[in-house]
């Protein structure tokens, strides 16, 4: 599904985002980069149609996304926490979900099951959150939000709780879902690595009230080491205009 | 060794044998004292389990307690009743929540005797009197456990069920419901034996069964071993119920923990 984010700006007692603009065809892996406060969480949720915007408009595929509004389109959403219920097994947390598009008992257990084994959890299914490790509960949550097969999955900083070696090993399965399924994915990060390896449009966002400050194409390989360095070098900018604002 | 010396310690606690010795030092207090004061004062500690005998032989114990039980369930039960419907309302309506909030300020600070009084004027001398005391005294109680606990529920887990298009009613089910039933289980544990004290005071004025009848009756013909026998009764009935009914659903809540 084709996302357009049309100049969103959000004020809470301050301006947060002054107007954001920019464009993903279907099937993007888009990667929202910045300072942190600059505004990503908030983008993100302005999208997903949890909060509504200031100004501007958001579009999925020319229809306007409405905060609160019960409209058609799947979102599939993914939160720094896994926001799994812990009374329920993961099959059931999965299953849930998929209650309000009106599948059948036993269809919901098969779409839930397939999905568990498409997020590496084959076996886990009877487990509570409880019981099973911080990136199996992450994989969990992120198996949730593919069984709605949503038009649109957002991911906030997704692996933000994981260690090093977890975070690699789920960047690697969510390119390889992507890849797989071929979803529009607007992804918030504050890892310029992670964003590097994972995403094909990076948007770099300025310091608050924050702006577009570069949307880059991420389909080079062999520029990778020097796309690091330029993003590195763009984000320390904006950290110090950022905190320089904020202490003035 | 230290694995052997371990296992007796946690033998030995689960056994309660530090508080049998307690136990024992005190029954040996009891006996020294009740044979210097006289069994009016306090009746020795084999006369209270001769009488323990003798109700169970006759049969007395269980139409005593089963009466006591009897309104405890009625008033206790119409109690968690009115609670759960106060939860829901105050969930479902910022408004209520606020007047369930004051209300039940206003009845936990209601003294016992208040009831006992308002409830023989307008029952007069009848079951309902100690029904309607049980009523008021556990209301409060359960009440505010439900309401907090459906205040806390988790607002994040609330807005995943929004992301997916769930609808209130599955919100409610899936979410609301698991999340406050501990609230509720423990503000019934803490009810129910107050259930147990308030209604047995209730028991003194105005009917002719139950163990505070029984209780008051036994000091008047100057029975004090019974008195204290129907302590003991009573005490029995609270752990029981606390061990058989609390504890098997507070573990089965906790079973994905």
């Amino acid at each position: 599904m084709k996302l357009l984010v049309a100049g969103v700006g959000k004020d809470y007692l301050i301006p947060v985002i002054d107007s954001v603009s920019f464009h993903a065809e279907a099937g993007e892996f888009v990667c929202l980069l910045g300072p942190n406060g600059c505004g990503k969480t908030t983008l993100l949720r302005i999208v997903g149609g949890l909060e509504p915007a200031t100004r501007g408009a958001v579009l999925l595929d020319d229809q306007p996304v409405v905060a609160g509004d019960a409209h058609t389109r799947r979102v599939g959403v993914v939160f720094q926490e896994d926001r799994l219920l812990p009374w329920m097994t993961l099959e059931q947390n999965v299953a849930l979900v998929l209650r309000p598009l009106g599948l059948p008992a036993a269809d919901r257990r098969a779409v839930a099951r397939r999905h568990l084994r498409l997020a590496g959890l084959a076996g886990f299914e009877d487990y509570h959150p409880g019981r099973v490790s911080g990136g199996m509960r992450q994989r969990a949550a992120i198996a949730r939000a593919l069984a709605i097969e949503p038009d649109v999955l957002l991911m906030d900083e997704p692996f933000g709780a994981l260690d090093a070696q977890n975070r690699r090993i789920m960047q690697n399965e969510v390119r390889r879902i992507w890849q797989e399924t071929g979803r529009t994915i607007l992804f918030v990060t504050h890892s310029i690595e992670e964003a590097v390896a994972v995403g094909t449009v990076l948007v770099m966002l300025s310091a608050r009230p924050s702006r577009v400050r570069a949307l880059i194409r991420n389909d080079v390989r062999a520029a990778r080491a020097a796309l690091i360095e330029d993003l590195n070098t763009m984000i320390m900018e904006e950290v110090e205009r950022q905190q320089g604002g904020a202490s003035a | 060794m230290s694995a052997s010396t371990g296992r007796a310690r946690s033998w030995a606690a689960r056994l309660h044998l530090p508080t049998l010795a307690a136990l024992l030092v005190v029954l040996g207090a009891w006996a020294v004292l009740s044979w210097r004061y006289g069994a009016y004062v306090l009746p020795s500690p084999l006369a209270v389990v001769a009488g323990l005998g003798e109700i169970v032989r006759t049969g007395e114990v269980w139409t005593h307690t089963g009466a006591s039980l009897y309104r405890i369930l009625v008033g206790f039960g119409a109690a968690v009743a009115l609670a759960l419907a106060m939860g829901l309302a105050a969930f479902l309506s910022r408004l209520a929540r606020g007047v369930v909030h004051d209300a039940l300020a206003v009845l936990n600070s209601t003294s016992v005797f208040v009831w006992i009084v308002i409830s023989i004027i307008w029952f007069g001398l009848s079951n309902w009197a100690p029904i309607f005391t049980t009523l008021m005294i556990t209301l409060p109680v359960v009440a505010s456990n439900i309401v907090e606990g459906v205040e806390n529920v988790d607002r994040r887990l609330l807005e995943m069920g929004d992301v997916y298009r769930l609808s209130g009613h599955q919100k409610f089910a899936a979410i609301v419901v698991p999340s406050t039933l501990p609230y509720l289980v423990a503000g019934m544990k803490i009810g129910f034996g107050l259930a147990l004290k308030v209604s047995v005071v209730a028991e003194i004025f105005g009917v002719t069964s139950g163990i505070g009848y029984i209780m008051n009756y036994s000091r008047e013909i100057l029975a004090t071993q019974m008195v204290f026998v129907w302590a003991l009764v009573m005490i029995l009935v609270m752990m029981l119920v606390d061990k058989l009914v609390f504890d098997a659903v507070s573990r089965r809540l906790a079973r994905w923990r």
